[in-house]
């Protein structure tokens, strides 16, 4: 592609310092992209207000709310005694680590033999399993619920962490079958004629070498589970077994509690979220667009 | 979501990669292997998804309140479809599937920019996608504020001088529901503009090099070429905005609006959670369920379709 031709324009010789001229030229040069910089810094505010709101108005009482100037700090210790946070961020952690835990464990075994092990059927057990990616959790929420109670299990760490891994499994399975598909066979061809056995070859050769794929299911599973409500809801009703999420949900509920101290309850429930996005966006963005880029 | 094409895909392929050979000895453990490997993922699956979409079929032909219930048979969905409630909760479903085109062409449109590699353009993208990663609860509490009579929304119209535009917005059933669909537009940006910029890295540059030495202009590189090289992008992104509007919005609802004003933004998966948990009608709920998973198995299908005719 020949270069476009630099014409001397006249704005190029006002004296605004490095940013002002780089900018005159770009305008010279090349008008739309300047535009469609200007767009894309009007879509990031959109996308980021938000952010500022939450971080702005935790920052208020409510008076200073309601006049919105001022600053103070006196909405986060309300926050911290209108909600159990310390326990529900715990909770959250808890029910987190266990359910992807489980997923992990499931999804990489079950990923494993789909791809690399062949047996009859296989075909149409991992057609039922990734297809139940489909089935909506409103669908089966009510039976579960009543199958839990029936169990006594409502109310438990164990419920939800059951669910949020079944919910979980369908989708990492997909994902894992895809990775240990994109291995060679003489990889397991090769550990067997050194004298492992299925298992073996699995746990101590594939498993290793799966490593990203683990921590992209990891990141995405955090996110989803983190920021359920639904799940939560039912099944941990006490505010010493509820998630972050549930509590902040059920407190907006209420409409007792005043904003500022609502958006500092918003704000410190998405901030993990956040701080997993930020450290590990690579692997979220490979998860997502895996059902595509193949 | 959105893979049952992958799904029918991998189905079909694992005949091809190593056909079970029954009589060799080592075929045998190999089976044996992988169907102990499975198992974990199968048992879970099993008891925590296809059962309890067993159960809600049968139970939906029942009239059960979560301890008790009687038969009555498929008439009970006879019954649904003659309440007007059900219909009013299925329109607003259908108005909601109004903003899809407006979820898709807006991040088409970002994602387009950013693929210029604009100054700062990967800065954008992070802060672009950084959304996908707060809760439809913190969304909602920070929408109902922007929307409520003395919000943001509100207090920018008053300074543009459109001050006969103020509102209650969540108050009113069309507007609560307008209110809710441009939170859900606005949710479903970051995801859709990842989608189309992977979309467009795929494709050769050489081809837009070639289009702009024949003299076409950005607008045409980008309707005649860069489009249609989109296709499969567009379905996938369809697909997952259409499967969000339909399941993924109860939380947004629920701190939005609480499914009012009087069944004005009550979808059909709200309607699940309120006749079985506000109502006790456990039986409508599993059966407002049955119809809600019959809807997404049917899009899924539908795309399914449509990317077998491609092949």
């Amino acid at each position: 592609m020949p270069a476009p031709v630099r014409r001397p324009a006249a704005s190029a010789r006002v004296r605004t310092g490095h940013f002002g001229r780089r900018l005159a030229r770009a305008l010279t040069r090349d008008p739309g992209k300047v535009a469609m910089f200007l767009a894309l810094l009007l879509v990031t505010i959109v996308m980021l207000y938000p952010f500022e709101y939450m971080v702005v108005n935790s920052l208020r009482s409510e008076p200073q709310y309601l006049l919105q100037r001022g600053f103070s700090l006196s909405s986060w210790p309300a926050l911290f005694s209108a909600l159990p946070v310390g326990q529900e961020l715990l909770n959250s952690t808890l029910i987190a680590t266990a359910a992807i835990l489980v997923i992990l464990v499931c999804s990489s075994a079950a990923g494993f033999a789909f791809a690399k092990l062949a047996f009859r059927a296989r075909g149409l057990v991992l057609l039922a399993v990734i297809g139940c990616m489909m089935v909506p959790v409103q669908s089966i929420i009510i039976p579960e619920y009543v199958n839990f109670a029936n169990l006594h299990l409502i109310n438990t760490y164990l419920s939800a962490i059951l669910i949020y891994a079944a919910l979980g499994t369908p989708f990492a399975t997909f994902l894992m079958t895809a990775y240990f598909r994109g291995l060679p066979d003489e990889l397991v061809e090769a550990a067997l004629c050194d004298g492992l056995s299925y298992r073996q070859t699995f746990r101590r050769i594939a498993l290793p070498l799966a490593k990203p794929a683990l921590v992209t299911v990891t990141v995405l599973q955090f996110i989803q589970i983190w920021d359920d409500f639904l799940v939560g809801l039912l099944f941990l009703q006490e505010p010493t077994n509820r998630t972050i999420t549930v509590g902040l949900g059920t407190l907006s509920s209420g409409h007792v509690v005043s904003v500022p101290v609502l958006m500092a309850g918003s704000l410190l429930s998405a901030l993990p979220a956040v701080v997993v996005y930020l450290f590990f966006q690579r692997y979220l963005i490979s998860g997502l667009t895996l059902g595509v880029a193949r | 979501m959105a893979i049952v094409p992958e799904a029918a895909r991998a189905a079909s392929g694992a005949g091809r990669q190593g056909r079970p050979r029954r009589r060799s000895a080592l075929g045998r453990s190999r089976a044996r292997a992988g169907l102990t490997l499975i198992i974990p993922a199968v048992v879970l699956v099993g008891a925590l998804i296809i059962v309890p979409i067993g159960q809600a079929v049968y139970y939906s032909m029942t009239n059960w309140n979560g301890l008790t219930s009687q038969w009555i048979g498929p008439s009970t969905y006879a019954a649904l479809f003659r309440n007007p409630t059900f219909w009013r909760v299925l329109e607003n479903n259908g108005l909601l599937l109004l903003s899809v085109p407006v979820a898709i062409a807006i991040p088409l449109g970002i994602a387009a920019m950013l693929h210029e590699h604009v100054w700062g353009w990967r800065i954008f993208r992070s802060l672009i996608f950084l959304p996908t990663a707060i809760s439809w609860v913190v969304i909602g509490m920070v929408a109902v504020q922007i929307f409520a009579l003395n919000g943001t929304l509100n207090a920018m119209l008053g300074a543009v001088g459109l001050r006969f535009l103020e509102h209650d917005f969540l108050g009113q059933p069309n507007t609560a529901l307008l209110a809710v669909a441009a939170t859900f537009v606005w949710s479903m940006v970051g995801t859709n503009t990842i989608i189309f910029l992977t979309g467009m890295s795929t494709i050769d540059p050489g081809i837009y090099e070639a289009a702009q030495l024949d003299g076409a202009g950005r607008l045409a590189v980008f309707t005649r070429i860069t489009i249609p090289l989109l296709k499969r992008y567009f379905q996938f992104s369809f697909v997952i905005t259409l499967i969000t509007a339909f399941t993924a919005l109860f939380s947004l609802i629920f701190i939005m609006t609480g499914g009012g004003p009087d069944y004005g933004t009550t979808t059909v998966e709200f309607f699940v959670y309120q006749q079985a948990f506000n109502v006790g009608q456990f039986g409508t709920g599993a059966m407002l369920g049955v119809v809600l998973f019959v809807i997404i198995f049917g899009v899924s299908l539908a795309q399914l379709r449509l990317l077998r005719g491609d092949h």
